[in-house]
Parts: structure tokens; sequence; C-alpha cells
């Protein structure tokens, strides 16, 4: 059984290590409290209310698109376009747990402000942290490949920094990268459409392009929020409940390749109100 | 060129052949006598040993007792010639290898425990020395006998890396170095010719062979042989620790078992540095003790958390990362050698160290994050005094300590995961796991270097 948890006063959850036995039980209790919040565990345990015994967890990422390194809009909380490509960042995750790792449980939930990928294969429910770690680490493209063939890992690494550094837009502030490093990718970049990694490399130069490397491999894994990927007791905003701080919908995406948070994710008071 | 056979058990003493020919030979009862044909063969072999009687094993007890040793003294010793073990190359020895190997597990079975520093020198030892091995011979004859091994050991056209989790986990193997398709991985030629067909179909054959030959057949494969080879003989010690508790040991096991314990100790006091016993297990002694914290050996993760956090990672880092690492590395920075959960007073009775150096440090931290943590978040304080195992309250008092936990301090690998913007790692770091091990040995690095500065000094002053 699952852990849930409720947000009574809009500060985050205060209220926590909750069960129901029936959908209704969970019904009755949301018309009565009508919580800012609602939020449920990736963990099944036999003793929920004391997060006791635990079984196994789902294994998530958490991309949020207001906390992305690197977004288009430069806006300051979320948009169309951030949404969109943490959309599209969601997508080419998705197809590397499938294609590569062979997942096939694969929920994606969007969140109100970003997205959750929600994992219930069995092998990874009942996987530790340490394997969680790994598989993020993969999936993101935040270890440097050991070799510049491009097939399997190095050319996902590829891909995932690529598309990164096309989507810079001058402004950012990346740990490692100085402002004329910044000024000189953004500069050369264009080769990069057609994966000349070799000419780009020559013209950054060798010194400068491996702190630019490394400092992309931490760029990769921020996209995603990995704490919650490796926390095996975490409660994630429930599906079908409203994000309080954005008046937004908690929803499950049926196609991915469609799916617009504004037409599928709007609650209809906030159309009313208008 | 050797067979390809007589190479199997060279490689891999636990396979069926290997363990038939233990059957046939094994000897226990004259383990430490003298044995011509093996003397033989290792004369033979020879260079680098005919200056020194000691440096030739001379029966199979002896040459377990030179696989460890050569294995430690690889690691430690600056001066070893590597000819002087250059028969543990030779396959001549193999069938007096595998009885060895075996004699080893048994002994080391009977004497340490599975988690133990020996246990490990052991596995590392076997690691090393298929590596070694593995690299002397043609690359033909290796790619066929990793193929053969690698057969014995799993199915090789439909391993999956869900079947090398427990590998995954324990970081022996990384997915980022595995070539995965649809959860497979990929090892044969054929796979991955088709697996990789729409990336690889403008290649010449040239080029295709190369890649596979150099990112699977070099690496992948042989990691995944030598780490599966790894794993059945920790399954085999625990296996021999299972028996041990139902038959009694023959004595000759037992005396391998002293010698080895002995001859670990003369090459511990012999060669081991400081910087060998970080790397092979934690810090003994004295660098262990508890004192004053010294900001210049910090790592640069803290030495970064006490300039001053941004929003977003402020909590984290100060709360469960710095907390622990500040309280720890003050008091207890053996944390990881004891198994035992201390409480914080065990150290500190009467918390003096606590209210004077330990919580001043997280403080100032606390003050200099953007904007200051107990501005905006007070309730903060609380989790801080949480973590050092003090309950739920403001401040750290003693009659409340036990009410939680007193955090342990969290691994590099953590850190990545959790506050990866603080994570820059200079040259020590890539040598060790957890930040209380860095500062450990820079502290050590420091005062060594301290040590020899006032010696060179008061030499120059007697001049």
């Amino acid at each position: 059984m699952r852990e849930f948890g409720f947000d009574h006063y809009g500060k985050g959850p205060n209220d926590r290590y909750k069960t129901f036995k029936t959908p209704k039980h969970l019904r009755m209790f949301l018309r009565s409290k009508s919580p800012f919040a609602g939020y449920i565990s990736v963990a099944f345990y036999n003793n929920p209310r004391r997060r006791d015994d635990w079984v196994k967890s789902e294994f998530v990422f958490d991309v949020d698109a207001k906390d992305m390194p690197i977004r288009s809009c430069n806006c300051d909380n979320v948009c169309e376009i951030c949404l969109d490509e943490a959309r599209q960042l969601v997508l080419d995750l998705i197809d590397t747990l499938k294609g590569d790792l062979g997942l096939k449980d694969i929920h994606l939930i969007y969140s109100g402000r970003g997205y959750h990928i929600r994992i219930l294969d069995e092998i990874i429910m009942t996987g530790e942290a340490e394997v969680r770690g790994e598989i993020v680490k993969y999936t993101t493209g935040a270890e440097i490949p050991k070799n510049s063939v491009p097939i399997g890992y190095t050319k996902l690494f590829n891909e995932r920094t690529k598309r990164n550094i096309l989507n810079l837009t001058g402004k950012e502030i990346i740990d490692g990268i100085n402002p004329k490093l910044l000024k000189d990718t953004i500069k050369n970049r264009d080769v990069l459409i057609n994966n000349n990694w070799g000419i780009f490399q020559e013209r950054i130069g060798p010194r400068r392009y491996k702190n630019l490397i490394n400092s992309f491999a931490r760029v990769n894994l921020s996209f995603v929020d990995a704490k919650v990927s490796i926390d095996l007791k975490r409660i994630l905003r429930l599906p079908s409940t409203l994000h309080s701080k954005v008046s937004m919908k908690c929803v499950e995406v049926k196609n991915p390749e469609t799916f617009d948070p504004f037409k599928s994710a709007v609650p209809k008071f906030v159309y009313e109100r208008k | 060129m050797e067979s390809n056979s007589k190479w199997i058990g060279f490689i891999n003493p636990l396979s069926s052949e290997s363990q038939e020919l233990l059957r046939e030979n094994i000897d226990l009862e004259n383990l430490f006598e003298n044995n011509k044909e093996l003397i033989d063969i290792i004369l033979n072999i020879g260079e680098g040993i005919f200056d020194n009687d000691e440096k030739i094993p001379k029966n199979p007890a002896e040459l377990g007792l030179k696989r460890l040793e050569w294995f430690f003294r690889e690691k430690n010793d600056k001066q070893l010639k590597i000819n002087e073990y250059s028969y543990l190359y030779n396959p001549q020895i193999e069938k007096y290898d595998i009885i060895s190997f075996h004699l080893l597990a048994q002994a080391i079975g009977y004497k340490f425990n599975i988690n133990s520093r020996e246990v490990k020198l052991f596995l590392e030892s076997q690691n090393r020395l298929m590596e070694e091995r593995l690299s002397r011979i043609s690359p033909e004859l290796r790619e066929e006998l990793i193929n053969n091994i690698l057969s014995q050991l799993s199915d090789v056209t439909n391993l999956k890396w869900t079947d090398l989790l427990s590998l995954i986990e324990t970081k022996k193997i990384f997915l980022e170095d595995l070539l995965i398709k649809n959860s497979k991985v990929i090892l044969t030629e054929e796979d991955f010719r088709e697996y990789y067909y729409e990336d690889i179909k403008n290649w010449d054959e040239r080029r295709i062979k190369m890649v596979y030959e150099k990112i699977i057949g070099k690496q992948v494969k042989d990691e995944i042989m030598r780490q599966l080879i790894i794993t059945n003989t920790e399954e085999y010690l625990k296996k021999i620790k299972e028996k041990l508790n139902i038959i009694d040991i023959h004595h000759s096991i037992k005396k391998l078992g002293e010698l080895i314990e002995e001859m670990l100790n003369i090459l511990n006091e012999k060669y081991s540095t400081v910087y060998g016993e970080i790397l092979s297990g934690g810090l003994n002694g004295e660098n262990l003790k508890g004192e004053k914290l010294i900001k210049d050996a910090f790592p640069p993760c803290v030495l970064s958390t006490i300039e001053g956090v941004k929003s977003g990672n402020r909590n984290d880092a100060i709360v469960l990362f710095l907390t622990s690492f500040i309280s720890y590395s003050r008091l207890h920075p053996n944390v990881f050698k004891l198994d035992q959960h201390m409480n914080l007073s065990d150290f500190d009775p009467n918390l003096k160290i606590t209210y004077d150096e330990i919580l001043p440090i997280i403080y100032e931290a606390a003050e200099n994050a953007v904007p200051p943590l107990f501005k905006d978040q007070p309730q903060e304080k609380i989790n801080i005094t949480s973590k050092l195992g003090f309950g739920m309250h403001n401040e750290v008092e003693l009659n409340h300590e036990g009410e939680t936990k007193w955090y342990t301090p969290m691994s590099c690998d953590k850190i990545k995961m959790h506050l990866s913007n603080l994570c820059h790692p200079d040259k020590i770091c890539k040598k060790i796991g957890n930040p209380i091990t860095y500062y450990s040995y820079k502290k050590w690095l420091l005062q060594r270097d301290g040590n020899s500065n006032s010696k060179n000094n008061e030499a120059n002053k007697k001049k």
C-alpha cells in the first residue's frame, strides 16, 4: 500500500503518512478537507502509516521546466516554450529507457510545471538507490564517454549535449564555463547540427573543449532532479489533483507526442474566471 | 602457441576443467613439501629470481602466498621489478596455479571475514592477475578464449543488463561502457552488426571490425568476464564459510591461513603508506583521531558550501551534507571503518566541541548562503539539530540525544546526484569516494609536508 500526503495550508505537504482503503475513502477525505494539494508515495509499504516494511518503489525521473539550466525562453516561471522543451527532453529520456534499457511499464505524468516519468517495471521497482543513480546517469548523459565512436552511449551523450548547446541563449551562468567560452561555443555551434564534433573541438581548442564537455556532463544531469530518482520514499503530486501555485492539473499524459498542457491541464475554473 | 583449453583454467580457476584438474592433483598432506616439478618449471621460466632463493615458490602453498605478495607489492612497492614474478603470467604453471588459487580461497575463507580487507585483496589480486595474463596473449587467442569462458559463464547471445544488476550496483561495471539495445547487452559481432545497422551501414568493413574489436572485444567482454569470475569467487568464498560451520578444516589449510596473516602484516609494515591505506579501505592510527579542524584540508565541495550556496541547494548542502561532514570529521573520522553506530556524545561528552567548533562552522555556512538560510527558513535549525542526533529541537541538548540518528556523511556519489553544483573534483578527489576520506588524506599530506619543512628548517639552522 502507498502513503498519501496533503498540503492543508499552501506551504507544502504537512500532513503525511495517510492511507486509504479504497478510492472512495480518498474521495471523501478530499471532499471534506479540500487540501491545497495531494501527494502519493512512490513507495509501497506493508505498513504505510509508519513508512515501515518497505516493499518496492516506482523509479521516477522528475523534470521541472522551471529548473532546467538551459531554456530558450528565459522566462521567470514556466511558459509554453520551456514546457515544450521539457516535453522534448522527456520524449528522449523515454526513448532511451524503452529502446536501450528495454523498460516497458512507463507512465508519463504532467506535474503542473513539468513532467514525472514513473516507471513500474518490477525489476527496477525493487532496485536500490545505487542502481537508480547509475540509470539516471546513463539516461541523461551525465558521464563523459570513454571513446569517441558515435554509437551506443557516446551517441546518446553527443545528442543530449548537442541539443543543450544549440539551445543556449548566451544568458546562462554555467559552472566551469566563463563568458568567453560560452560566447565562442555559441559562435561555433552550427557545425554541430551535422555532428561535426571534430571541427567544433578544433575551433574551441582542446583544453577549453575538455572543460566544456566536463561542464555539459553536469548540465545534462541537472535537467532532471536526480535526488527524486534515488529517493525510495519520495511523495509525488497525485495525478488528477491541482498544482495550487500555477493552477494547472496534474494529469497522466496519454500521448506524449501530441500532449499540450494548455489544452489538457488547465482546469475549467480558470476559463470561467476569465 | 598454447592450446586454448590450457588457458581456460589459467584465467578461470573455477571452470569445470579447473575443478577436475584440482581433484586429480591436490595433495593436502604434502602442501608444504618441496615440489620438484613446480620448482623446475619456475626455474625454467626464470628471470629475476636467481639471486635469492626466497623468491622461488617451492610448493603450491608458497605459490599462493606469492600471488598475494605480488599484488600487494604491485600496489605499494615502487621498487618492484616486474620480472621477479614473471612465472605468474606463464601458463606452464597452470596446474599449480589452480591448486594455489583454491588453497588460498580455503585458507582466506577460514581465516578472514567475507567483508575483510584480506578477502578484498584476494579478489582484487585475482582480477589483476586475469587482466595481466590476458594482456600477454595474442589478440586472436585472447578473443577465442574470452568467448569460450564467457559462454561457460553465461548465455552471451542473451545477456541482459539486468542480469548484471549487482555488478552495476556496486559500480564494478558501468552502463555507459556497455552497448545495450532493448535491454540486451550486445556481445557478439553478429548482434553488433544487426542492432547497430543504422549507425554503421555507411562504414567500411575494416572500421566495423575495428570498432567492434575496440569497444566490445577488448573492453566490454573482457570486463564482464572478469567481473563474473570475481562474483563467482565471492560466492565460492561464502560457500567455504558455510561449509566450515559443518566440517573441520584440514590442518594444512589452517597453517596457510596463519601464514597469510603473518605475511600481510609484514608487508603492511614494510610498504604501506598512509596513501596505500586510504586506497585499501581507510586510514589507521593517528590520522583518524578526532582533532581540531583544519580548513586547508577540506575538500572543494565543503569549502564552497561554507563560502555560501545559492537558493535551491541551500537546505541539502547545509543540513544534510555539511552538518554530517563537519561533525564526523571533527569527532569521528573513523566512521566507515567501524560498523557500529555511535552517538555524538560518545566523542564529545559535554558537547563543548559541538558548541565551540562544529555548530559555528555550520551556522556560518547558513549565514553565507544566498539568501541566508535561517532568514527565510528558520525551521532548518531544527533539522540541523536532528541530523546531529538530538531530535527535532532548536538547540542541541544532551537530554534529547538519540531521538534522531546522527546522520552519516554523504558519499561523493550521492553528492554528485543531490548537489551536483558543489562537486568540482580536484586531483585528490579522483582517488577517494567520500569527502571524509579526502579530509583525512589531505590532513596527513599537510602534516607530512609540514614535518618535512620543519625538519628542513632545523637542518638549515644547523648548517
